[in-house]
Order: C-alpha cells, then sequence, then structure tokens
C-alpha cells in the first residue's frame, strides 16, 4: 500500500510535468497546436460536425476501401465476358475483360439447375421470412409470461443464437435432423393435403417441413421482439382491461401496432441471415468460384442475383407492413 | 350477500383452474408448460439426435431399433473426432481468429456509434444509410473481390485479413454492433458531452471517461456476439487464411476429408470396419466444435437473453 503511494507521487509529481512538456513541445513544432487553436475558434456547430466526422473516420476509411472498390469490382466481374487469372509475360494476374450482360445470359439459358437454385432460394425466402417473424413473435409472447421457470426455457429458446452457423444447419439438413419425426408423411400432413387443395397444401407442408430450421433462424428476432414486448407500457394494459378489452383486442389494437418498426429490423435481418447461411444458392457460387467450369465472373453474376433476390423480398415485406401500419394510423 | 360455504369453496375450485382477473389459472398455466415444453423439444430435437448419434458404434447407426438410446457408449468417437479435428491446436485457433478482430471491431464500432449518435453533421444520414447498405450486400457477394483486393494488399493467410476490415467498420456483421452502440448512445443526453466540452475536456477524452463507463453492458453483449459470430464463420475464414489458421469450424467443415486421411480403409473386414467414416464420428466432432460455445453460453448466458432489452435495440 505504502509502495503504491510512493509510485504514483512519484508519477505525479516527476512523470507527469515531464509529459506535459513533450506533449507540449511535440504540439508546437508539429503544428498541432495551431491547428487546435484555429479548430477552437470556429463556431460550435461547424466544431461538432468535425468531430463527428473524426469519430466516423473509421467507417469512411473502410467504406471507400472495402466497401466501395470490392462492389464496383464485383460489378464490373459480373458484366465482363472474362474475369480470372491469366498468365501475362511469365507471371499471374487477375484481370477483367469485355463489357455485357453474357454471364447472366449463360446463367439464365444454359445453367436450369442454377435458374432451379435461384427460384428455390426466392421461394424459400417468401414462405420462410413470415414464418420466422411470426414464430419469433409467437416465442417472444410465450416468454414474456410471467412463469415459474420462465427463465429455463428462455435459456432453451435462445441457444441457437450461438450455435447457428453454415455449418451446423448444413450438417443438420444432409442427415435429416431437421425433420421431427412424424411431421414428414405423418398424419398431419395428409390431413393438409385432404383439406386444403393443391398448391396451397404443398406450401404448407414444405413449411412443415421447416418448423425447426425456422425456429433456429429466429433466435435473435425473439430477442428483439422480446425487448420490444418488455418497453411497452403496462399501464396502457392495465387501462384497456379497465375497459373491457379481451387479451385478443388488446394485442391487436395495442402490443402489434408497437412492435411494426421491430418487425421491419426483423425482416431485414432474416432476410440476410437467411441469405448468408448455407443455401443452395450459396453453395452453387462458392462451387463456380472454386471450379474451373465457371469462374469468378460467372460467380459474380450469381451473387448479384442472390442480393437482388434479398432487396426484393425485403422490399415486398417492408411495403406490406408499410401499408399494415398506416391502417393504425 | 352470504355466500354458503359451498358456493365460496366452487369459486375458490374456479379461481385455481380458470384463474382471476389478475392472474391465470391452473390450467391455462398448464396449457403454456405443455406448449413451452414442447417447442424446446423441437428447439434442442436436433441437438439432441447429434448428442445421442455421437456416442454410437456402427452397428447401433445401422440397426433400425436402436433410435434414441446407443447400445454402447462409445466414447471412441470422440477420442478419433478429437485426433481428426487436431483439437488443441483447432480450438486454440478458433479463440484465437474469434478474440483478436472482435477487439477491433468493438471498439471501432463503439467510435463509430458514438459519432453517429452525439453529433450532427452534413451527410449524416447517407453514411448511416451506408452503414446498413453493408449490412445489406451478403458476404459472399464481396468474398471474390475482397479476396483479390487481399491478396494485392498481401494481407492474406494472416490475421490482418480479419483485423483491418474489423479496424475500419467492416467486420463480421459489424453494422448490427455499429446500430447497438449507436442506440445505447443515443439514451446519453447530448448535453452531457457538451458540458463536459465546455468544461475543457476534449472529445475523445469525453468518449473515454463518461460515454464508454455508461455503456459497459453494450461493450460486453457486442464483444459476445461478434465473438460468436467469429467463431462460426467458415467460408470467410478458408478463403482468407488459406490453411495458415485451421478453426474448429474449418476443420469441421473437411471433417470427412481429413477422416479418411487419417483412418484410411474401412471396407475390408470387421477389424476395419468400425475405422469407416460413420455419422456418430462426424457428429462426435461437431459437438466437439460447438462445446466451448455452450461454455461460454452457460456462463454468460444472461448477458444474451437479456441483450436486446440492455443494449436498448427496441428503442426507448
Amino acid at each position: 500500500m505504502k509502495e503504491r503511494s510512493k509510485l504514483s507521487t512519484f508519477f505525479y509529481y516527476k512523470i507527469r510535468p515531464f509529459l506535459t512538456k513533450v506533449k507540449k513541445f511535440i504540439f508546437k513544432y508539429t503544428g498541432i497546436s495551431f491547428i487546435s487553436k484555429k479548430f477552437r475558434q470556429l463556431p460550435k456547430k461547424t466544431r461538432r460536425a468535425i468531430t463527428g466526422y473524426i469519430f466516423i473516420l473509421p467507417f469512411i476509411i473502410g467504406f471507400f476501401l472495402f466497401g466501395l472498390r470490392p462492389i464496383y469490382n464485383s460489378i464490373k466481374m459480373a458484366l465482363s465476358d472474362f474475369a480470372g487469372s491469366k498468365i501475362i509475360d511469365g507471371s499471374t494476374k487477375f484481370i477483367i475483360e469485355g463489357f455485357g450482360f453474357s454471364q447472366f445470359k449463360q446463367i439464365f439459358t444454359e445453367n436450369p439447375n442454377h435458374v432451379e437454385a435461384i427460384l428455390g432460394v426466392l421461394g424459400d425466402l417468401m414462405i420462410v421470412v413470415p414464418l420466422v417473424l411470426v414464430f419469433s413473435l409467437i416465442l417472444a409472447l410465450l416468454v414474456n409470461k410471467k412463469l415459474k421457470g420462465i427463465k429455463i426455457f428462455r435459456t432453451i429458446f435462445f441457444i441457437p443464437v450461438i450455435l447457428l452457423s453454415g455449418n451446423l444447419i448444413r450438417y443438420f439438413q444432409n442427415y435429416n435432423l431437421l425433420d421431427l419425426p412424424g411431421l414428414r408423411g405423418g398424419a398431419m400432413q395428409e390431413m393438409v393435403q385432404l383439406y386444403i387443395p393443391g398448391n396451397f397444401s404443398n406450401i404448407i407442408v414444405s413449411a412443415f417441413d421447416k418448423v425447426v430450421l425456422i425456429l433456429w433462424l429466429g433466435g435473435v428476432q425473439t430477442l428483439i421482439f422480446l425487448a420490444g414486448l418488455q418497453k411497452t407500457d403496462k399501464l396502457v394494459y392495465e387501462a384497456a382491461a379497465i375497459d373491457g378489452a379481451t387479451g385478443w383486442e388488446m394485442f391487436w389494437k395495442i402490443t402489434f401496432p408497437s412492435l411494426i418498426p421491430l418487425m421491419m429490423i426483423n425482416i431485414v435481418y432474416t432476410t440476410v441471415i437467411y441469405a448468408s447461411l448455407g443455401n443452395p444458392l450459396i453453395s452453387a457460387i462458392s462451387q463456380a468460384t472454386v471450379g474451373a467450369e465457371y469462374g469468378r465472373d460467372y460467380a459474380s453474376a450469381l451473387a448479384w442475383i442472390l442480393f437482388a433476390i434479398e432487396i426484393l423480398v425485403i422490399g415486398i415485406y417492408l411495403l406490406v407492413l408499410y401499408f399494415a401500419n398506416k391502417r393504425y394510423e | 350477500m352470504q355466500l354458503t360455504k359451498r358456493q365460496v369453496r366452487r369459486r375458490k375450485i374456479k379461481k385455481f383452474f380458470f384463474g382471476s382477473v389478475n392472474s391465470s389459472g391452473f390450467l391455462s398455466k398448464l396449457f403454456l408448460y405443455i406448449i413451452l415444453i414442447g417447442i424446446s423439444f423441437i428447439f434442442l430435437y436436433p441437438v439432441l439426435k447429434m448428442t445421442v448419434t455421437s456416442f454410437m458404434s456402427l452397428e447401433d447407426l445401422i440397426d433400425p431399433t436402436v433410435n434414441w438410446v446407443p447400445s454402447v457408449m462409445m466414447l471412441e468417437n470422440y477420442t478419433k473426432a478429437a485426433q481428426v479435428l487436431n483439437f488443441k491446436n483447432s480450438l486454440w485457433d478458433s479463440i484465437l481468429v474469434s478474440l483478436v478482430p472482435t477487439i477491433f471491431s468493438v471498439l471501432s464500432s463503439a467510435l463509430i456509434g458514438y459519432g453517429f449518435s452525439q453529433y450532427e453533421f452534413p451527410g449524416k444520414k447517407i453514411w448511416f444509410a451506408a452503414v446498413v447498405l453493408v449490412f445489406l450486400v451478403p458476404t459472399i457477394l464481396l468474398n471474390i473481390p475482397t479476396y483479390v483486393l487481399y491478396n494485392s494488399l498481401g494481407i492474406l493467410k494472416s490475421l490482418k485479413a480479419y483485423m483491418y476490415p474489423a479496424m475500419l467498420g467492416f467486420g463480421l456483421r459489424q453494422p448490427v454492433f455499429i446500430f447497438i452502440f449507436y442506440q445505447f448512445f443515443n439514451g446519453i443526453p447530448h448535453e452531457l458531452s457538451e458540458a463536459a466540452e465546455v468544461d475543457g475536456a476534449n472529445a475523445f477524452q469525453t468518449f473515454v471517461k463518461i460515454a464508454v463507463p455508461l455503456a459497459i453492458p453494450a461493450f460486453i453483449i457486442t464483444t459476445l456476439y461478434s465473438f460468436v459470430w467469429y467463431w462460426n464463420e467458415t467460408n470467410l475464414a478458408i478463403s482468407y487464411f488459406q490453411g495458415e489458421y485451421t478453426t474448429l469450424q474449418i476443420a469441421v467443415s473437411q471433417f470427412e476429408n481429413m477422416y479418411r486421411e487419417l483412418f484410411p480403409g474401412g471396407n475390408v473386414g470387421m477389424d476395419s470396419a468400425s475405422q469407416a467414416f460413420n455419422e456418430g464420428v462426424l457428429f462426435a466432432g461437431t459437438m466437439l466444435s460447438i462445446l466451448p460455445l455452450l461454455v461460454l453460453y452457460a456462463f454468460t448466458q444472461k448477458w444474451f437473453v437479456e441483450s436486446a432489452d440492455r443494449a436498448g435495440i427496441a428503442g426507448n
């Protein structure tokens, strides 16, 4: 204790003044003190604007270096006739040649299995996104209940948040771990096919197949909904209950509208996560990148289609929510 | 009005089963528990099945009557899997590859989020839109040109391939963290930082001495998520590190090939049949790769479960 105080007094009386001297010296001769003096003379608004820019400067640099350049190059590759390594004068160089839609043409005219993958991912996303939303909302409502032992259930429900990875989902799918016993080909499926006609029943059956996957994809979304539910004012519910509103009415008139902004976040999140975890299109892209058959140019074109699908799905569901929100206003 | 004893008893029973205005009754609680347990089962089903299978011998895997309970506990699966994964090295690589970029990613996210939340500047909305755009662009889209870029920068095959982007706001799913910090710092009034600046502290001192201590929960949450997400990343790690670092996830993704290299043969004779590649060993390997995460979850579970609430994602 004594030693420590000795050390700190030594620091305060000997080292610190020395350090400030050094700092002043450096600042004086590098022009920093001049700049900071000028900076202090600026109006407050400008000063704060500049400080703000300094704080986000890392992102701006990153955006130009790791964002814009790769995006630009990716567009260039997708719209090129050839992009890849070629040996020129004895050294391998990465070159991009030509301009046109030849890669996209190749996808849609020559490779029906890739077109199938594209349509499959689009269809999957259209089904999975709303289902994840609904399921995670239901889970959040359940977990928000005050019950004994609810913490245990919370712990279980949020396990996917840490375990969800491309590998795990791939093995789950490859070894049929996502098929709940009795769902596929079971009585449930027969019932659905009996009572609901045609293609619509197929969609429902495929949704049954995806129940586990959908629950697993919804971890973070449930968390977000749960946070929203815990934020809503309890007094509003009490007032509504006194006015004689039923639970059902309260959900649609109070809870649902208050959650719409979070639903928008969740739609975006779900789409991005689904499109980045293993799906047929991703494996097609990685195969095309590595393999000699298609090359990077072709893979880039496929990746842009994946991005387009993502934006399309997000756009559609955000529009739906936008109109739903309008009804409440 | 006086109630008879019988009426009182009847009401009590009714209250117990169906609840009153203030509390839900026994029946609805029972119903809720059944639903909760059912959903828990669906959640855990793939992991449980995987765990059980990882203890099965080849005979159990083939035998259709063995479904949930293995006839013998094949701990050998785990020793083999650990051998295939090169567990100790891979574990260390995984920790290194997840932890180092996470530190950079969290620090830069805090700075960027603070800048967005506390300061007004022209073009703020455009830059914020840029953050969202970065989140939307699929990693695989940028993977190809980024690989070429890193190659020309000479940062492939080293941790730098993860570190530099993380420093500059381009770490794995970093827009999420920027958003979390943005929301969190929004809870701090601008007046606080302005007052500190009037008192002579510069902007960075204000950030370190006032904002950071207030944002400790956000730091913990983002660190945990970033760590877990880097841990689970496979494709990027494979293409950037190219064998320099073999994380557990990389090892798991190449499990089958590695296994066949280590234990060749397996088709001739009874003795070598037990050596053949099977789901039991594969799942043992997968379990080994997620085990460290489960341990982490056991200790930090509270932070994950309360994360959205604490980080103020839902707004105020």
